[in-house]
């Protein structure tokens, strides 16, 4: 079972936090250097730069999938190597870039993290709350037992979203997440991460493209590893 | 038992026109396999030259610990081999392939020799140096093509693993159809093999026992005996090798590793 967040966890001022963060590739390129951010429980921050700018390394770093070659990433005060991956990473969902879907159907595709140790305890979601899952991201006319793989590649990306959602993690790391939708669908998802932080949830989205006028968000921008605020 | 006829050095040297064909064919060809052919068939009769008069010094020697160590040594060239051909996948494999034919090896072999042949002793080393050599030889082929399967599916479908990282899976939860998908590679010549025996072909096991006087049908008991054991050895060895390299692709943080190839 996930480890049940600290009571404190909803007024704590940070739920993450980068300090000085910096990453190099394997290649010897410094990709971020000294990043530092804190994002407090139902902030929004949009993140956008040129690509090969290190967002998507920024991202990855936060769900540990790589290692930070210098600073300090905290979640909920408790530095990301004392949590255990498994469990960190379900508290802090990433939506990569490219939506992958394993060979099946779109139901074993969304249920896929309830059959890990990491799920014990949890209840797997019921026919049900798939087709919610499925609906509220626009995707009515998607049927649970369809190819996953056979779906066209905006469909995938809102179904990979459904399937982060399902595991109610307390960060949302979102890589491009709009990158292959037409502007409904768009929108739609753009308001879901604004309601998810209205949740509660701290939300981070990546993307090449200037934030919606109208919504209200911090906005950030990384520059050759520097990250600063937009308009600072 | 009226023995093999015997072949002169002459006659063996005569079948080194075999090797001067190929060597003919590379040269009027351009296939530049001259100097492999050369290096080939140096080490063909230098290594066999040198295990004929092993076999016949343990033979006469007959002590167990001797034995084994020649079945360990035996292991360790093949898992060099094993290693020299998956590198450059960015993880050292040496020594999960060393261990892994080592534990599977030796069970296999004294399953075969102790229980099923019954040779006494079990380290009978007529009996367990060849039937050993058989499982070393046919199951070092499996080991690579297992790792093989492994290193070039994960780099493949590196975005998957990382998927499944990233919702919470371990890393072997993560590669468990990468390791199915690579024991299988392994699996599958030994299963192909027994449905081609006798059919296609005449192993080589069975020919050598048959040239050598011995009853065809004593020879195919142990022909049976050897493909079965082959079975068991190829799936065990590949088995261990792809939960031991597995570990090898993942940091302790269980992150795949920076210098798995198509790691970012």
């Amino acid at each position: 079972m996930p480890e049940p967040l600290p009571q404190d966890a909803v007024t704590a001022t940070a739920l993450l936090r980068l300090e000085n963060v910096s990453w190099r590739a394997p290649d010897g390129r410094l990709v971020l250097d000294q990043v530092s951010l804190s994002l407090a429980p139902g902030e929004l921050a949009w993140l956008r730069g040129p690509s090969g700018g290190g967002k998507s390394s920024l991202l990855r770093l936060i769900n540990r999938l790589a290692e930070p070659s210098d600073g300090l990433i905290t979640l909920l005060g408790k530095p990301l190597a004392a949590w255990e991956p498994p469990q960190l990473r379900r508290h802090v969902g990433l939506l990569a870039q490219s939506p992958v879907m394993l060979p099946g159907t779109v139901e074993h595709n969304l249920s896929l993290a309830f059959g890990f140790k990491s799920a014990q305890g949890q209840t797997a979601p019921d026919q049900a709350a798939l087709r919610g899952a499925l609906d509220r991201l626009g995707l009515e006319g998607v049927e649970l037992g369809a190819s996953a793989p056979g779906l066209s590649l905006g469909q995938r990306q809102r179904l990979a979203l459904a399937r982060l959602l399902l595991l109610d993690p307390q960060v949302l790391l979102l890589d491009e997440p709009v990158s292959a939708l037409d502007p409904e669908s768009k929108e739609l998802v753009e308001t879901t991460a604004a309601a998810q932080a209205g949740q509660g949830r701290a939300v981070l989205l990546v993307s090449h493209q200037p934030p919606p006028q109208a919504q209200s968000m911090r906005r950030l921008i990384l520059e050759q590893g520097h990250l600063r605020e937009e308009g600072s | 038992m009226s023995g093999a006829v015997d072949i002169g050095y002459g006659q063996l040297a005569l079948a080194l026109g075999f090797v001067l064909l190929a060597g003919g064919a590379s040269l009027w060809l351009k296939l530049g396999l001259g100097r492999d052919l050369l290096v080939g068939t140096l080490r063909t009769v230098a290594q066999l030259a040198l295990m004929g008069y092993v076999l016949l010094y343990i033979f006469a020697i007959n002590l167990p610990w001797l034995v084994l160590l020649l079945f360990a040594g035996m292991i360790f060239f093949a898992a060099r081999i094993v290693a020299g051909r998956v590198k450059g996948r960015g993880v050292p494999v040496f020594w999960p392939v060393f261990l892994s034919m080592l534990l599977s090896y030796m069970v296999v072999s004294f399953l075969v020799t102790g229980v099923v042949v019954q040779a006494d002793p079990w380290w009978n080393p007529r009996y367990f140096l060849p039937l050993g050599g058989m499982v070393v030889g046919n199951s070092m082929n499996a080991m690579a093509l297992s790792l093989e399967r492994l290193f070039g599916e994960v780099k493949n479908r590196r975005e998957e693993v990382e998927l499944l990282l990233s919702l919470g899976a371990e890393p072997g939860e993560a590669t468990a159809g990468i390791s199915a998908d690579a024991i299988r590679a392994g699996m599958i010549p030994s299963i192909n093999s027994m449905m081609g025996v006798g059919l296609v072909f005449i192993p080589g096991m069975m020919t050598g026992q048959i040239l050598a006087g011995a009853d065809p049908l004593l020879a195919i008991k142990y022909q049976i005996v050897v493909m079965l054991m082959l079975v068991g050895s190829t799936t065990l060895g590949s088995v261990l090798a792809v939960s031991l390299a597995r570990r090898r692709l993942f940091t302790p943080a269980q992150q795949l590793r920076p210098g798995v190839p198509g790691t970012p």
